[in-house]
Protein backbone atom coordinates (compact mmCIF):
# COMPACT_ATOMS: atom_id res chain seq x y z
CA UNK A 1 0.00 0.00 0.00
CA UNK A 2 1.31 3.46 -0.79
CA UNK A 3 0.83 5.90 1.66
CA UNK A 4 0.01 9.35 0.06
CA UNK A 5 1.68 12.58 1.95
CA UNK A 6 -1.53 14.49 3.28
CA UNK A 7 -1.11 17.82 4.82
CA UNK A 8 -0.79 17.85 8.41
CA UNK A 9 -2.97 20.68 10.29
CA UNK A 10 -2.94 21.13 13.92
CA UNK A 11 -1.46 23.53 16.80
CA UNK A 12 2.24 24.87 17.73
CA UNK A 13 4.20 23.50 20.66
CA UNK A 14 7.41 26.00 20.49
CA UNK A 15 10.71 24.58 21.67
CA UNK A 16 14.12 26.74 21.39
CA UNK A 17 17.27 25.44 20.61
CA UNK A 18 19.15 21.59 21.26
CA UNK A 19 16.21 20.16 22.61
CA UNK A 20 18.25 16.81 23.66
CA UNK A 21 16.49 13.40 23.83
CA UNK A 22 16.94 13.68 27.48
CA UNK A 23 14.12 16.40 27.35
CA UNK A 24 11.83 14.83 25.11
CA UNK A 25 12.18 11.38 27.64
CA UNK A 26 14.57 10.88 30.44
CA UNK A 27 16.78 7.67 30.43
CA UNK A 28 15.18 7.07 33.74
CA UNK A 29 12.20 5.42 31.89
CA UNK A 30 13.70 3.73 29.19
CA UNK A 31 13.05 0.45 31.12
CA UNK A 32 9.23 0.76 29.56
CA UNK A 33 8.45 -1.63 27.20
CA UNK A 34 5.32 0.35 26.31
CA UNK A 35 5.36 3.07 24.14
CA UNK A 36 2.04 4.40 25.42
CA UNK A 37 3.42 4.38 29.18
CA UNK A 38 6.19 6.20 28.15
CA UNK A 39 4.80 8.41 26.29
CA UNK A 40 3.00 10.01 29.13
CA UNK A 41 6.71 11.61 29.90
CA UNK A 42 6.76 13.59 27.04
CA UNK A 43 8.70 16.71 27.17
CA UNK A 44 8.51 16.05 31.26
CA UNK A 45 11.05 18.54 31.82
CA UNK A 46 10.84 21.54 29.37
CA UNK A 47 6.73 21.44 29.16
CA UNK A 48 5.32 19.09 31.87
CA UNK A 49 1.71 19.93 30.69
CA UNK A 50 2.69 18.51 27.25
CA UNK A 51 1.67 15.15 27.75
CA UNK A 52 -2.07 15.45 28.90
CA UNK A 53 -2.39 18.66 26.76
CA UNK A 54 -1.22 17.56 23.34
CA UNK A 55 -3.63 16.80 20.76
CA UNK A 56 -4.12 14.53 17.27
CA UNK A 57 -1.72 16.45 14.57
CA UNK A 58 -0.24 18.94 16.93
CA UNK A 59 3.02 20.05 15.37
CA UNK A 60 6.69 20.47 17.16
CA UNK A 61 7.94 23.55 16.57
CA UNK A 62 11.32 23.98 17.51
CA UNK A 63 15.00 25.81 16.67
CA UNK A 64 18.52 24.13 16.03
CA UNK A 65 19.44 20.59 16.43
CA UNK A 66 16.18 18.58 17.54
CA UNK A 67 16.70 15.88 19.11
CA UNK A 68 20.46 16.11 19.79
CA UNK A 69 22.11 13.89 22.54
CA UNK A 70 21.46 9.81 22.70
CA UNK A 71 20.65 7.79 19.98
CA UNK A 72 17.50 6.58 21.16
CA UNK A 73 14.61 5.56 18.96
CA UNK A 74 11.60 6.45 21.98
CA UNK A 75 12.46 9.95 21.19
CA UNK A 76 10.60 9.88 17.92
CA UNK A 77 8.37 7.13 18.59
CA UNK A 78 6.81 8.40 22.16
CA UNK A 79 6.15 12.21 19.72
CA UNK A 80 4.15 9.61 17.59
CA UNK A 81 2.17 7.69 19.74
CA UNK A 82 1.09 11.27 21.66
CA UNK A 83 -0.43 11.85 18.43
CA UNK A 84 2.12 14.37 17.52
CA UNK A 85 1.71 14.99 13.27
CA UNK A 86 4.96 16.22 12.43
CA UNK A 87 8.32 17.86 14.05
CA UNK A 88 9.46 21.44 11.89
CA UNK A 89 12.82 22.41 13.44
CA UNK A 90 15.51 24.56 11.93
CA UNK A 91 17.73 21.77 12.03
CA UNK A 92 17.57 17.84 13.44
CA UNK A 93 20.78 16.29 15.05
CA UNK A 94 21.50 13.25 12.94
CA UNK A 95 20.47 10.59 14.33
CA UNK A 96 16.98 12.00 15.44
CA UNK A 97 16.70 12.60 12.06
CA UNK A 98 16.72 9.25 10.76
CA UNK A 99 15.07 7.74 13.79
CA UNK A 100 12.04 10.09 13.12
CA UNK A 101 11.48 8.59 9.69
CA UNK A 102 12.04 5.25 10.68
CA UNK A 103 9.20 5.21 13.19
CA UNK A 104 7.33 6.96 10.53
CA UNK A 105 7.20 10.62 12.24
CA UNK A 106 7.17 13.13 9.51
CA UNK A 107 10.41 15.67 10.17
CA UNK A 108 10.89 18.59 8.13
CA UNK A 109 13.31 21.94 8.00
CA UNK A 110 12.42 25.06 8.02
CA UNK A 111 14.77 28.05 8.43
CA UNK A 112 13.69 30.53 11.43
CA UNK A 113 10.52 28.74 11.78
CA UNK A 114 10.66 29.33 15.91
CA UNK A 115 11.05 32.59 15.48
CA UNK A 116 7.98 33.12 13.16
CA UNK A 117 5.31 30.84 14.80
CA UNK A 118 4.49 30.81 18.42
CA UNK A 119 2.34 28.62 20.89
CA UNK A 120 -0.43 27.61 20.19
CA UNK A 121 -0.83 29.35 16.40
CA UNK A 122 -2.52 26.59 13.97
CA UNK A 123 -0.53 25.99 11.05
CA UNK A 124 -0.70 23.51 8.02
CA UNK A 125 2.05 21.72 6.72
CA UNK A 126 2.52 20.06 3.41
CA UNK A 127 5.59 17.58 3.84
CA UNK A 128 5.29 16.82 -0.22
CA UNK A 129 5.99 20.48 -1.28
CA UNK A 130 7.89 21.30 1.84
CA UNK A 131 5.89 24.19 3.02
CA UNK A 132 4.49 25.52 6.29
CA UNK A 133 1.45 27.62 6.55
CA UNK A 134 0.63 30.04 9.13
CA UNK A 135 -3.39 29.86 9.31
CA UNK A 136 -3.96 32.88 11.02
CA UNK A 137 -1.19 35.12 9.13
CA UNK A 138 -1.47 33.26 5.59
CA UNK A 139 2.59 33.59 5.85
CA UNK A 140 4.03 30.36 4.22
CA UNK A 141 7.63 29.04 4.85
CA UNK A 142 9.22 26.83 2.57
CA UNK A 143 11.49 24.34 4.33
CA UNK A 144 13.65 21.54 2.60
CA UNK A 145 12.48 19.25 0.37
CA UNK A 146 12.88 15.69 1.53
CA UNK A 147 15.22 13.06 -0.09
CA UNK A 148 13.62 10.45 -1.87
CA UNK A 149 14.92 7.53 0.54
CA UNK A 150 12.84 9.22 3.41
CA UNK A 151 9.42 10.18 0.78
CA UNK A 152 9.94 6.53 0.69
CA UNK A 153 9.96 5.44 4.37
CA UNK A 154 6.86 8.12 5.16
CA UNK A 155 4.55 6.64 2.12
CA UNK A 156 5.52 2.64 3.21
CA UNK A 157 4.26 4.41 7.10
CA UNK A 158 7.93 3.56 8.59
CA UNK A 159 11.27 1.24 7.89
CA UNK A 160 9.42 -1.93 9.21
CA UNK A 161 6.47 -1.77 6.43
CA UNK A 162 9.20 -0.39 3.79
CA UNK A 163 11.20 -3.60 4.66
CA UNK A 164 8.25 -5.63 4.63
CA UNK A 165 7.65 -4.61 1.31
CA UNK A 166 11.11 -4.99 -0.17
CA UNK A 167 10.88 -8.58 1.20
CA UNK B 1 39.18 15.01 -6.16
CA UNK B 2 40.74 12.79 -3.11
CA UNK B 3 38.93 11.12 -0.43
CA UNK B 4 38.34 11.53 3.19
CA UNK B 5 38.52 8.79 5.47
CA UNK B 6 35.12 8.45 5.28
CA UNK B 7 34.58 8.80 1.99
CA UNK B 8 37.30 6.22 1.49
CA UNK B 9 36.21 3.42 4.34
CA UNK B 10 32.39 3.95 3.66
CA UNK B 11 32.81 4.02 -0.21
CA UNK B 12 34.91 0.51 0.51
CA UNK B 13 31.92 -0.92 1.83
CA UNK B 14 29.62 -0.16 -1.31
CA UNK B 15 29.38 -2.49 -4.04
CA UNK B 16 30.88 0.03 -6.64
CA UNK B 17 33.49 0.27 -4.38
CA UNK B 18 33.40 4.45 -3.93
CA UNK B 19 31.05 7.05 -2.64
CA UNK B 20 31.58 10.87 -2.27
CA UNK B 21 30.44 13.37 0.65
CA UNK B 22 26.50 14.11 -0.26
CA UNK B 23 25.44 11.00 -1.36
CA UNK B 24 23.11 8.44 0.06
CA UNK B 25 24.99 5.06 -0.47
CA UNK B 26 23.98 1.22 0.77
CA UNK B 27 26.83 -0.35 2.57
CA UNK B 28 27.46 -3.96 4.09
CA UNK B 29 28.57 -3.59 8.05
CA UNK B 30 31.45 -5.53 9.20
CA UNK B 31 30.08 -5.45 12.74
CA UNK B 32 27.04 -4.97 14.82
CA UNK B 33 26.92 -3.66 18.38
CA UNK B 34 23.82 -3.70 20.42
CA UNK B 35 23.29 -3.55 24.29
CA UNK B 36 20.14 -3.68 26.30
CA UNK B 37 18.29 -1.89 22.86
CA UNK B 38 18.31 -5.37 21.81
CA UNK B 39 15.68 -6.66 24.36
CA UNK B 40 13.74 -3.46 24.54
CA UNK B 41 13.36 -2.39 21.37
CA UNK B 42 14.95 -4.31 18.30
CA UNK B 43 13.81 -7.95 19.26
CA UNK B 44 10.16 -6.05 18.54
CA UNK B 45 11.06 -4.75 15.53
CA UNK B 46 12.51 -8.24 13.84
CA UNK B 47 9.20 -9.66 15.49
CA UNK B 48 7.53 -7.15 13.35
CA UNK B 49 9.43 -7.44 10.11
CA UNK B 50 8.49 -11.13 10.32
CA UNK B 51 12.65 -11.42 10.81
CA UNK B 52 13.56 -15.55 11.97
CA UNK B 53 17.30 -15.24 11.27
CA UNK B 54 20.65 -13.34 11.52
CA UNK B 55 22.45 -12.29 8.98
CA UNK B 56 26.12 -13.33 10.60
CA UNK B 57 25.93 -14.65 14.71
CA UNK B 58 29.53 -13.87 14.28
CA UNK B 59 29.42 -10.16 13.05
CA UNK B 60 27.37 -9.10 16.66
CA UNK B 61 28.29 -8.37 19.88
CA UNK B 62 25.30 -7.99 22.78
CA UNK B 63 26.16 -6.24 25.98
CA UNK B 64 24.23 -6.01 28.74
CA UNK B 65 25.66 -3.05 30.29
CA UNK B 66 23.55 -0.23 31.22
CA UNK B 67 21.98 -1.61 34.14
CA UNK B 68 24.21 -3.85 35.04
CA UNK B 69 23.85 -5.83 37.63
CA UNK B 70 19.93 -5.48 36.70
CA UNK B 71 18.67 -2.53 39.03
CA UNK B 72 15.14 -3.82 39.03
CA UNK B 73 13.06 -5.84 37.34
CA UNK B 74 11.97 -4.44 34.08
CA UNK B 75 16.04 -4.29 33.16
CA UNK B 76 16.03 -7.78 34.42
CA UNK B 77 13.11 -9.05 31.68
CA UNK B 78 15.71 -7.20 28.94
CA UNK B 79 18.51 -9.07 30.22
CA UNK B 80 16.94 -12.40 29.89
CA UNK B 81 15.53 -11.11 26.60
CA UNK B 82 18.77 -10.86 25.51
CA UNK B 83 20.39 -13.89 26.98
CA UNK B 84 17.85 -15.56 25.00
CA UNK B 85 18.43 -13.98 21.72
CA UNK B 86 21.89 -14.92 22.14
CA UNK B 87 20.90 -18.53 22.94
CA UNK B 88 18.50 -18.73 20.32
CA UNK B 89 20.96 -17.26 17.51
CA UNK B 90 24.11 -18.75 18.58
CA UNK B 91 25.63 -14.72 18.86
CA UNK B 92 29.05 -15.42 18.62
CA UNK B 93 30.22 -12.13 21.14
CA UNK B 94 28.59 -11.93 24.59
CA UNK B 95 28.85 -9.90 27.26
CA UNK B 96 26.74 -10.34 30.16
CA UNK B 97 26.39 -7.89 33.15
CA UNK B 98 30.24 -8.74 34.74
CA UNK B 99 31.83 -8.03 31.76
CA UNK B 100 31.84 -4.11 31.03
CA UNK B 101 30.76 -1.12 29.11
CA UNK B 102 30.77 -1.49 25.62
CA UNK B 103 32.41 0.73 24.25
CA UNK B 104 35.12 -0.35 25.92
CA UNK B 105 34.98 -3.55 25.74
CA UNK B 106 34.54 -4.30 21.67
CA UNK B 107 38.09 -3.31 21.42
CA UNK B 108 39.04 -4.99 24.61
CA UNK B 109 37.81 -8.08 22.66
CA UNK B 110 39.42 -7.14 19.43
CA UNK B 111 36.52 -6.91 17.55
CA UNK B 112 37.16 -3.79 15.54
CA UNK B 113 39.82 -3.05 13.08
CA UNK B 114 41.49 -0.54 11.20
CA UNK B 115 39.21 -0.02 7.77
CA UNK B 116 35.94 -1.37 9.58
CA UNK B 117 32.40 -0.17 9.22
CA UNK B 118 30.97 -0.46 12.34
CA UNK B 119 28.01 0.44 13.81
CA UNK B 120 26.56 0.21 17.29
CA UNK B 121 22.94 1.02 18.85
CA UNK B 122 24.49 3.55 20.65
CA UNK B 123 25.02 7.11 20.30
CA UNK B 124 28.60 7.08 21.12
CA UNK B 125 29.34 4.14 18.80
CA UNK B 126 31.60 7.10 17.34
CA UNK B 127 34.79 6.05 19.91
CA UNK B 128 35.93 3.15 17.08
CA UNK B 129 36.94 6.20 14.90
CA UNK B 130 40.49 6.09 17.54
CA UNK B 131 40.86 2.59 15.90
CA UNK B 132 40.35 4.23 12.50
CA UNK B 133 37.35 2.16 11.72
CA UNK B 134 34.25 4.42 10.23
CA UNK B 135 31.87 3.87 13.29
CA UNK B 136 28.41 5.79 14.68
CA UNK B 137 25.31 5.17 16.40
CA UNK B 138 21.79 4.08 15.14
CA UNK B 139 18.96 3.41 16.51
CA UNK B 140 16.66 0.09 17.42
CA UNK B 141 15.01 0.39 13.58
CA UNK B 142 18.57 0.39 11.54
CA UNK B 143 20.05 -2.16 13.95
CA UNK B 144 17.08 -4.16 12.97
CA UNK B 145 17.67 -3.99 9.82
CA UNK B 146 20.83 -4.56 10.03
CA UNK B 147 20.34 -7.46 11.74
CA UNK B 148 18.55 -8.84 9.02
CA UNK B 149 20.61 -8.01 6.28
CA UNK B 150 23.88 -6.88 7.12
CA UNK B 151 23.26 -3.69 5.46
CA UNK B 152 22.28 -0.02 6.10
CA UNK B 153 22.04 3.16 3.69
CA UNK B 154 24.14 6.13 4.97
CA UNK B 155 24.32 9.57 3.87
CA UNK B 156 28.51 10.23 3.23
CA UNK B 157 29.16 13.37 5.33
CA UNK B 158 30.89 16.01 4.47
CA UNK B 159 34.21 15.89 7.23
CA UNK B 160 36.20 18.19 8.93
CA UNK B 161 39.55 18.37 9.59
CA UNK B 162 41.34 19.38 12.90
CA UNK B 163 44.97 19.16 13.15
CA UNK B 164 46.16 18.98 16.12
CA UNK B 165 50.05 19.87 17.72
CA UNK B 166 51.46 20.47 20.78
CA UNK B 167 51.96 18.71 24.12
CA UNK B 168 49.22 18.69 26.67
CA UNK B 169 50.30 20.01 29.68
CA UNK B 170 50.59 18.24 32.58
CA UNK B 171 47.56 16.99 34.57
CA UNK B 172 45.80 18.36 30.87
CA UNK B 173 43.92 15.32 29.66
CA UNK B 174 42.32 14.30 26.36
CA UNK B 175 39.09 15.31 27.79
CA UNK B 176 40.46 18.31 28.32
CA UNK B 177 40.84 18.53 24.65
CA UNK B 178 37.91 17.72 23.34
CA UNK B 179 35.55 19.09 25.64
CA UNK B 180 37.64 22.64 24.23
CA UNK B 181 36.67 21.40 20.69
CA UNK B 182 33.38 20.47 21.54
CA UNK B 183 32.58 24.32 23.03
CA UNK B 184 34.40 25.59 20.26
CA UNK B 185 32.14 24.00 17.80
CA UNK B 186 29.17 23.93 19.59
CA UNK B 187 26.30 21.21 19.74
CA UNK B 188 25.43 21.21 16.44
CA UNK B 189 28.76 22.44 14.76
CA UNK B 190 29.88 19.07 13.62
CA UNK B 191 25.84 17.89 12.50
CA UNK B 192 26.02 15.21 9.50
CA UNK B 193 29.46 15.52 9.33
CA UNK B 194 32.50 13.08 9.93
CA UNK B 195 35.38 14.98 12.08
CA UNK B 196 39.09 13.60 11.21
CA UNK B 197 41.64 14.29 14.30
CA UNK B 198 45.18 14.64 12.60
CA UNK B 199 48.19 15.75 13.86
CA UNK B 200 51.29 14.92 16.15
CA UNK B 201 49.06 15.49 19.39
CA UNK B 202 46.68 12.55 18.04
CA UNK B 203 49.24 10.43 16.70
CA UNK B 204 51.32 10.37 19.86
CA UNK B 205 48.31 9.73 22.09
CA UNK B 206 47.63 6.29 24.16
CA UNK B 207 44.35 4.34 22.57
CA UNK B 208 42.43 5.55 25.90
CA UNK B 209 43.08 9.28 25.18
CA UNK B 210 42.15 8.75 21.65
CA UNK B 211 38.84 6.94 22.50
CA UNK B 212 37.80 10.04 25.02
CA UNK B 213 38.19 12.17 21.73
CA UNK B 214 36.45 9.85 19.26
CA UNK B 215 34.01 9.12 22.24
CA UNK B 216 32.75 13.22 22.57
CA UNK B 217 33.08 13.54 18.85
CA UNK B 218 29.09 12.64 18.56
CA UNK B 219 28.91 16.04 21.42
CA UNK B 220 29.48 17.86 18.66
CA UNK B 221 26.78 16.48 16.53
CA UNK B 222 29.50 14.28 14.44
CA UNK B 223 28.27 11.44 13.13
CA UNK B 224 31.81 9.83 13.32
CA UNK B 225 35.46 11.22 14.94
CA UNK B 226 38.14 9.65 12.38
CA UNK B 227 41.86 9.11 12.97
CA UNK B 228 44.25 7.54 11.31
CA UNK B 229 46.39 4.52 12.86
CA UNK B 230 49.31 4.86 15.16
CA UNK B 231 51.93 2.69 16.89
CA UNK B 232 49.50 2.44 19.99
CA UNK B 233 46.97 0.74 17.51
CA UNK B 234 48.92 -1.08 16.12
CA UNK B 235 50.53 -2.91 19.38
CA UNK B 236 46.40 -3.04 20.59
CA UNK B 237 44.91 -4.60 17.46
CA UNK B 238 48.37 -7.08 16.94
CA UNK B 239 47.50 -7.95 20.60
CA UNK B 240 43.70 -8.38 20.83
CA UNK B 241 42.95 -9.91 17.50
CA UNK B 242 46.44 -11.86 16.27
CA UNK B 243 46.45 -13.46 12.89
CA UNK B 244 43.97 -10.91 11.98
CA UNK B 245 44.24 -9.32 8.62
CA UNK B 246 43.63 -5.19 8.14
CA UNK B 247 44.94 -2.49 6.00
CA UNK B 248 45.38 1.11 7.45
CA UNK B 249 43.14 3.72 5.92
CA UNK B 250 44.43 7.32 5.00
CA UNK B 251 43.41 10.29 3.54
CA UNK B 252 44.22 11.25 -0.03
CA UNK B 253 46.16 14.70 0.65
CA UNK B 254 43.56 16.24 -1.97
CA UNK B 255 40.57 15.32 -0.04
CA UNK B 256 38.14 17.73 0.57
CA UNK B 257 36.87 19.11 3.61
CA UNK B 258 34.28 21.62 4.44
CA UNK B 259 36.40 23.28 7.51
CA UNK B 260 39.98 22.50 8.49
CA UNK B 261 40.91 23.62 12.25
CA UNK B 262 44.57 24.01 13.63
CA UNK B 263 44.92 23.80 17.12
CA UNK B 264 48.43 24.57 18.32
CA UNK B 265 49.02 23.81 22.43
CA UNK B 266 52.12 25.39 22.38
CA UNK B 267 50.74 28.35 21.31
CA UNK B 268 47.00 28.05 23.22
CA UNK B 269 48.26 26.13 26.28
CA UNK B 270 44.81 24.50 27.30
CA UNK B 271 43.58 24.82 31.39
CA UNK B 272 41.85 21.81 32.69
CA UNK B 273 38.04 22.67 31.16
CA UNK B 274 34.85 22.00 33.17
CA UNK B 275 31.69 22.08 30.98
CA UNK B 276 28.98 23.52 33.56
CA UNK B 277 25.07 22.55 32.82
CA UNK B 278 23.80 21.83 30.81
CA UNK B 279 25.79 21.37 27.77
CA UNK B 280 28.89 19.45 27.19
CA UNK B 281 29.67 22.51 24.85
CA UNK B 282 29.58 24.69 27.70
CA UNK B 283 33.27 24.55 28.68
CA UNK B 284 34.98 26.50 30.84
CA UNK B 285 38.24 26.81 32.26
CA UNK B 286 38.81 25.45 35.48
CA UNK B 287 39.47 28.39 37.06
CA UNK B 288 36.28 30.09 35.91
CA UNK B 289 34.11 27.75 38.29
CA UNK B 290 36.75 26.64 40.78
CA UNK B 291 35.21 26.47 44.39
CA UNK B 292 31.35 25.27 43.10
CA UNK B 293 30.51 23.42 45.88
CA UNK B 294 29.87 19.65 45.13
CA UNK B 295 27.67 16.39 46.52
CA UNK B 296 29.25 13.67 44.28
CA UNK B 297 32.27 13.07 42.17
CA UNK B 298 31.94 10.57 39.67
CA UNK B 299 34.99 8.90 37.58
CA UNK B 300 33.24 6.10 34.89
CA UNK B 301 31.73 5.47 31.34
CA UNK B 302 32.83 5.04 28.49
CA UNK B 303 34.25 8.16 27.99
CA UNK B 304 36.97 8.21 31.17
CA UNK B 305 36.55 4.75 32.99
CA UNK B 306 39.61 3.46 31.78
CA UNK B 307 43.17 2.48 33.19
CA UNK B 308 44.71 5.99 32.70
CA UNK B 309 41.56 7.66 33.89
CA UNK B 310 42.19 5.63 36.91
CA UNK B 311 46.18 5.71 37.18
CA UNK B 312 45.70 9.65 37.57
CA UNK B 313 43.32 10.03 39.75
CA UNK B 314 45.13 7.13 42.18
CA UNK B 315 47.74 9.61 41.89
CA UNK B 316 45.98 12.38 43.28
CA UNK B 317 44.42 10.28 45.59
CA UNK B 318 47.07 8.91 47.17
CA UNK B 319 47.64 8.80 50.65
CA UNK B 320 44.90 11.17 50.95
CA UNK B 321 41.47 11.40 52.11
CA UNK B 322 37.94 13.01 50.25
CA UNK B 323 36.39 15.83 51.18
CA UNK B 324 33.55 14.77 53.81
CA UNK B 325 31.40 17.04 52.63
CA UNK B 326 30.73 14.57 49.26
CA UNK B 327 30.72 11.17 47.95
CA UNK B 328 32.93 9.98 45.43
CA UNK B 329 32.26 7.00 43.02
CA UNK B 330 34.35 5.33 40.90
CA UNK B 331 33.07 2.65 38.18
CA UNK B 332 35.90 0.82 35.95
CA UNK B 333 34.74 0.73 32.78
CA UNK B 334 35.05 -2.85 31.96
CA UNK B 335 36.49 -5.78 34.27
CA UNK B 336 39.87 -6.19 32.52
CA UNK B 337 40.10 -2.25 33.45
CA UNK B 338 39.24 -3.09 37.04
CA UNK B 339 41.42 -6.18 37.35
CA UNK B 340 44.45 -4.26 36.23
CA UNK B 341 43.44 -1.47 38.64
CA UNK B 342 42.99 -3.60 41.59
CA UNK B 343 46.32 -5.48 40.66
CA UNK B 344 48.05 -2.04 40.48
CA UNK B 345 46.73 -1.08 43.71
CA UNK B 346 44.48 1.75 42.57
CA UNK B 347 41.48 0.36 44.31
CA UNK B 348 42.95 -0.12 47.21
CA UNK B 349 44.03 3.35 47.51
CA UNK B 350 40.29 4.42 45.94
CA UNK B 351 38.51 2.91 48.66
CA UNK B 352 41.66 4.47 51.49
CA UNK B 353 40.57 7.46 49.91
CA UNK B 354 36.65 6.98 51.05
CA UNK B 355 35.77 6.65 47.86
CA UNK B 356 33.32 3.50 46.16
CA UNK B 357 34.28 1.20 43.62
CA UNK B 358 31.05 -0.37 41.63
CA UNK B 359 31.41 -3.31 39.57
CA UNK B 360 31.81 -2.28 35.48
CA UNK B 361 28.59 -0.69 34.43
CA UNK B 362 26.77 2.63 32.66
CA UNK B 363 25.14 3.30 36.32
CA UNK B 364 25.57 6.93 37.48
CA UNK B 365 26.57 7.99 33.79
CA UNK B 366 22.71 7.79 32.39
CA UNK B 367 21.47 8.37 36.00
CA UNK B 368 20.24 4.38 36.20
CA UNK B 369 21.59 3.29 39.18
CA UNK B 370 24.90 3.39 41.73
CA UNK B 371 24.92 6.88 41.94
CA UNK B 372 21.77 8.65 40.91
CA UNK B 373 21.49 12.49 42.14
CA UNK B 374 18.69 14.06 43.87
CA UNK B 375 16.97 16.93 43.96
CA UNK B 376 19.33 19.92 43.73
CA UNK B 377 22.51 18.02 43.89
CA UNK B 378 26.03 18.75 42.25
CA UNK B 379 27.74 16.48 41.03
CA UNK B 380 31.42 16.56 38.91
CA UNK B 381 31.57 13.90 36.53
CA UNK B 382 34.15 12.34 33.78
CA UNK B 383 31.45 10.99 31.77
CA UNK B 384 30.10 12.73 28.80
CA UNK B 385 26.54 14.43 28.81
CA UNK B 386 25.42 17.23 31.45
CA UNK B 387 22.05 17.10 30.01
CA UNK B 388 19.54 18.41 32.34
CA UNK B 389 18.71 15.27 34.14
CA UNK B 390 20.71 13.07 32.60
CA UNK B 391 22.19 11.59 35.91
CA UNK B 392 19.25 11.80 37.91
CA UNK B 393 16.61 14.00 39.44
CA UNK B 394 15.84 17.55 37.02
CA UNK B 395 17.34 19.72 39.17
CA UNK B 396 20.49 18.34 39.59
CA UNK B 397 23.48 19.64 38.11
CA UNK B 398 26.27 18.14 36.40
CA UNK B 399 29.85 19.23 35.68
CA UNK B 400 31.90 17.61 33.03
CA UNK B 401 36.18 17.79 33.62
CA UNK B 402 38.88 14.63 33.05
CA UNK B 403 39.30 12.37 35.79
CA UNK B 404 42.17 14.53 37.00
CA UNK B 405 39.98 17.59 37.94
CA UNK B 406 37.23 15.01 39.46
CA UNK B 407 39.64 13.27 41.55
CA UNK B 408 40.93 16.85 42.78
CA UNK B 409 37.82 17.75 42.91
CA UNK B 410 36.70 15.05 45.48
CA UNK B 411 39.64 15.96 47.66
CA UNK B 412 38.49 19.67 47.71
CA UNK B 413 34.75 19.19 48.08
CA UNK B 414 34.56 22.06 45.18
CA UNK B 415 35.50 22.06 41.73
CA UNK B 416 39.34 22.32 41.71
CA UNK B 417 42.04 22.94 39.68
CA UNK B 418 44.29 19.15 39.30
CA UNK B 419 47.50 21.73 39.39
CA UNK B 420 46.48 22.88 42.45
CA UNK B 421 46.57 19.69 44.38
CA UNK B 422 49.95 18.37 43.56
S1 LIG C 1 28.83 4.85 29.87
FE1 LIG C 1 27.25 6.41 29.59
S2 LIG C 1 27.63 7.29 27.59
FE2 LIG C 1 28.79 5.38 27.70
S3 LIG C 1 27.45 3.84 26.79
FE3 LIG C 1 27.07 3.84 28.98
S4 LIG C 1 25.35 5.27 29.29
FE4 LIG C 1 26.19 5.63 27.26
Amino acid sequence: MVKKLEQIKGRAWVFGNNVDTDQIIQGRYLTLLDYAEMAKHAFEIPRPEFASAVRKNDIIVAGRNFGGGSSREEAPQILAKTGVGCVVAESFARIFYRNGFNVGLPLMTVPEVASVVSDGMKLTVDLSEGTLRVDETGEVLKGDALPQMMLDLLRAGGAVPWFRQQK
Amino acid sequence: MGKTLAEKILGSHTKKGDATAGEIVDATVDFLMVHEVLGSRIIPVLEEMGVEKVWDPERILVVNDHWAPAKDSMSAEIHQRNRNFVAKHSIKHFCDVNCGICHQVLPEMGLVKPGDLVVGSDSHSTSYGAFNAFSTGLAATDSALIIATGKCWFRVPESLRINISGNLPDMVMSKDLILKIVTDLGPDGANYKSIEFHGPTIDSMSVESRMTVANMSVEAGAKSGLMTVNDAVRTWVATRAPGVKWKEVVPDDDAEYVEQIDIDLEKELIDPIVAVPHSPSNGKPVSEVEGVKLDQAFIGSCTNGRLEDLEIAAKILKGKQINRSLRMIITPASRETYLQALRLGYIETFIEAGAIVTNSTCGACVGGHLGVLGSGEVCISSTNRNFRGRMGHPESLVYLASPATVAASALKGVIADPRSVQ
